[in-house]
């Protein structure tokens, strides 16, 4: 890759963060400057383009915390770089979801057997375990659209809930849904507009047109699905792989996505099989069953 | 040196030795990385030190200006702010503190 075309890839991803332009000029400006003046290639100096405008998005979100802390206590630059989940970020806030021990059985076949799980605000927890381990089966508990044969489930607060697939109405247009699901909140058409489309953004999503939902590619679908289960800025978001059918780019931003909704004190259960971000999650809870585990 | 190690030592203290370097004149990103590297903490990448001079300037203990050179390239010139050398003069006694106590410790170890 030569310099402007890693150069080109490293303006994009700044934007995928939904950097500042103007900074992001200078970001970039100072990378071709460095890179010049060393005549080294970019990929020993910054690394991939993706990972330098990870850094750069995350000192710029890190320094957000510390200037919140009165007086600037202990080290005031505090924070590693690339740290930990819990690194530069508020304690988490009162629990919003919590889950006792759920059984469910279908037919004679034992799914959960006395699942716990307890979820504060501003905190991700990740649900992981083979095909037919009851992940999805979990979540419509969590959501109350299935009962558990025994076990108990507490929300506290309002509740978002993407399933994995359907959510969406063939026949109406993205922003019809967005009013629908809107109004079942408490939503002017305008506030449900606005908010659709600032989310739809933040997944490098145009959602104007008219387009019918049934006409959407898979990928495009799902991220319908995920901005309407954060219509109206629900305290829990229950989330079922809603990045099937997302190339690597949207994927990234879902992630983001996750990342801003944690700092904004959300409590989010993410269905996921994918195991490299599990490092950056709070809870994981495998649903791997036992005997699975031991062979 | 075990490089790993050596990334997480820096991790925390490349901001202090940044502050540091910026105390008597200001400078920019490549010329910190030398000095950074002659100093002995060892090759600083690009990908580490930008991001590290971003935080700084975002809490307000350097200001950066773009200027042209004379000769050379228009460059970002970081300087450290009254807030900065504040900063730096509390937090330099307190990394003595504890890497005098971190040597206390090993000293015991190799003279065993």
């Amino acid at each position: 890759m030569n310099h402007h075309g890693w150069l080109d890839a490293l303006a994009s991803e700044l934007r995928r963060h939904g950097i500042d332009p103007e900074l992001s000029r200078h970001v970039v400006s100072e990378a071709a400057s460095h890179l010049r003046e060393s005549g080294e290639p970019p990929l020993a100096v910054f690394g991939s383009p993706a990972a330098y405008a990870a850094a750069v998005a995350e000192s710029l979100g890190a320094g957000a915390a510390p200037a919140g802390r009165p007086g600037g206590v202990g080290h005031p630059l505090g924070g590693p770089v690339r740290g930990t989940a819990r690194a530069g970020r508020p304690a988490p806030g009162p629990v919003r979801l919590d889950v006792r021990g759920i059984r469910k059985r279908y037919r004679r076949r034992p799914v959960l057997t006395g699942v716990d799980l307890t979820v504060r605000a501003g905190e991700i927890a990740a649900v992981v375990g083979a095909n037919g381990s009851g992940k999805s089966t979990f979540l419509r508990i969590c959501a109350g659209l299935t009962s558990p044969d025994a076990g108990q489930v507490r929300v506290y607060g309002s509740l978002g809930y993407c399933p994995q697939e359907g959510g969406t109405c063939d026949f109406l247009y993205p922003e019809e849904h967005f009013l629908l699901v809107g109004a079942g909140r408490g939503m002017s058409r305008r506030a449900a507009r606005a908010a659709g489309r600032a989310q739809a953004a933040a997944l490098d999503w145009d959602p104007a047109g008219r387009i019918q939902a049934r006409h959407l590619s898979g990928g495009t679908r799902q991220k319908l699905n995920l901005v309407l289960a954060g219509l109206g800025e629900p305290d829990v978001l229950l989330l079922d792989e809603p990045y099937q059918g997302f190339d690597r780019g949207s994927y990234l931003d879902f992630w983001q996505q996750l990342w801003r909704w944690r700092a904004a004190g959300k409590a989010i259960v993410v269905v996921t099989h994918l195991l490299n971000q599990l490092d950056r999650v709070d809870t994981v809870l495998d649903l791997t069953p036992a005997r699975e585990m031991a062979s | 040196m075990d490089q790993e190690r050596r990334a997480q030592w820096l991790r925390g203290v490349l901001d202090l030795c940044v502050l540091a370097l910026l105390r008597h004149r200001e400078s920019y990103g490549y010329e910190l990385a030398q000095s950074l590297d002659s100093a002995g903490i060892g090759p600083v990448q690009g990908g580490t030190l930008y991001p590290v001079l971003l935080r700084l300037q975002r809490t307000g203990l350097v200001t950066a200006q773009w200027r042209e050179g004379a000769a050379g390239p228009a460059r970002k010139y970081y300087r450290i702010t009254p807030a900065g050398i504040e900063t730096l003069r509390r937090t330099a006694v307190d990394w003595t503190a504890f890497a005098d106590g971190v040597g206390a410790i090993l000293r015991e170890v190799q003279t065993r």
